[in-house]
């Protein structure tokens, strides 16, 4: 991660790789459910086909937030690839949330708003450990520069393993997955916060989606460390452990989800940061 | 850039039963699971009209839901195909010319393809589906302005109808209020 021409590259395409790992998930899941699955470029074919249909917005500030919250996501994995400030990375990440909350509220329609609801929910319970984590970095680096993460020569993953199996249990929540996908609930509130979200403008939302893979990826690849190879291993297996919760468990409460987060995942990651503070570890 | 053939390959569905016994909506959703996985062409049972390309609609239309299914309709953006699950969808079935429904849902919004059957196969709902999918590639931005709908109602043809073979209400001499 230090060359900057492949930084550059990794920003630019940061959208398309996204959209790999989505048309790959979607692979992956259909062969758990014993299905042939849809091709593996299927993202793009949705994202080509909305580009065509007809556009209609709700007001112009709703299509406005979709565009922005795309925009400020891409800019939380920019400083993310690029190795800024962790706080900063976070603090990007939950503007761009803010923002599609904010749209959700901006319309009528009653399932957006219980999507926007939930959303801000879901904030609530991953934020607090992704905030620990982040101060944990601090104890061990003496930096909030994750660039300082990715040059670390004992991987993150040997210093801070607590904090990894926190992060490992919030992902769910960050990504939309089942059991914790309260704020996205295809049966219940049909897509939450992009429900009103159509042609072009939902293509926004669609593709930022793909965008929070890669930031929630990157946050599995940093714990690597400078050995770019167990990286790749964490980020694979991440990949099916998210996979295979999402097949196997059912959508548990809002309540449930916010309990679990802040009973167990932040108790674990607070725990990290006492052991990394004293050099346990 | 000729966007079209992209329609095809990644079709959303919008299910929507319009009072129907709930045959075919079982057959549309055993369309979607592991067994035929019409996932595999790109589709995806959406649940959100806004965002649906396929109206597949299953049920007579009855009074309470002709509302909501032209609404429902209105809010898909274009373009966008119907198509008509099921006898009585098509023609109104065993329910034609009854109290509560009229003949089908082509009375209420123009559909594309009609796929018979009481319930339609799985294999024919993806026969249909896939009828729709050409037509919905060769759609224009003329779908995109509105039209008037030029069916007659029901009551022109030869089915029985319930309301006039019903015996008059004996309420003194007056009309009766179905007359």
């Amino acid at each position: 991660m230090n060359n900057i021409v492949v930084q550059i590259l990794l920003i630019a395409l940061a959208p398309i790789l996204g959209g790999l790992i989505y048309g790959l998930e979607r692979k992956v899941k259909a062969r758990m459910q014993r299905r042939i699955g849809p091709p593996l470029l299927q993202p793009f074919y949705d994202f080509l086909k909305f580009a065509d249909k007809r556009k209609m917005i709700v007001h112009s500030t709703h299509a406005f937030l979709g565009l922005l919250h795309f925009v400020s996501l891409w800019f939380a994995v920019a400083v993310l690839i690029m190795g800024g400030d962790f706080i900063l990375i976070i603090f990007l990440h939950l503007l761009s949330t803010a923002v599609i909350i904010l749209a959700g509220f901006s319309t009528r329609s009653i399932f957006s708003h219980l999507g926007a609801n939930r959303s801000a929910i879901s904030v609530l319970a991953y934020e607090p450990v992704l905030i620990i984590i982040a101060i944990s970095a601090y104890m061990l680096t003496g930096s909030f520069d994750v660039s300082a993460l990715y040059a670390s020569e004992i991987p993150v993953l040997f210093k801070m393993p607590l904090a990894f199996i926190a992060l490992l249990l919030i992902l769910p929540v960050k990504l939309k997955k089942s059991p914790f996908d309260v704020s996205e609930a295809h049966q219940e509130v049909v897509g939450g916060v992009e429900l009103e979200y159509s042609g072009i403008f939902y293509e926004a939302v669609y593709t930022a989606k793909w965008l929070d893979y890669i930031f929630v990826y990157l946050l599995v690849f940093m714990f690597g460390g400078a050995n770019i190879w167990l990286g790749l291993v964490l980020v694979a297996l991440t990949f099916i452990y998210i996979n295979a919760l999402d097949n196997s468990t059912a959508r548990v409460n809002y309540k449930q989800m916010l309990r679990f987060c802040l009973w167990v995942a932040l108790p674990i990651a607070f725990v990290n940061l006492l052991l990394t503070m004293f050099g346990v570890l | 850039m000729k966007l079209n053939k992209y329609r095809k390959k990644s079709p959303w569905i919008l299910h929507y039963n319009a009072g129907g016994c709930n045959g075919c909506d079982i057959e549309i959703l055993a369309c979607l699971g592991p067994k035929y996985d019409i996932e595999r062409f790109g589709m995806i049972n959406s649940g959100n009209p806004k965002q649906a390309d396929v109206m597949l609609i299953t049920g007579p239309v009855t009074k309470r839901s002709r509302e909501r299914l032209v609404d429902i309709y209105s809010q898909m953006p274009e373009p966008k195909v119907v198509v008509a699950c099921g006898s009585c969808t098509c023609t109104g079935g065993v329910f034609r010319g009854m109290y509560n429904c009229e003949g089908g849902v082509d009375q209420y919004i123009p559909v594309d393809v009609y796929v018979p059957g009481c319930g339609c196969r799985p294999e024919q709902i993806i026969a249909g589906v896939v009828e729709a999918l050409k037509k919905l590639e060769n759609k224009t931005k003329e779908i995109e302005k509105s039209v008037r709908l030029e069916v007659a109602p029901v009551e022109s043809d030869n089915q029985i109808n319930r309301r006039e073979i019903a015996a008059p209400i004996n309420n003194g001499g007056k009309p009766s209020v179905f007359g």
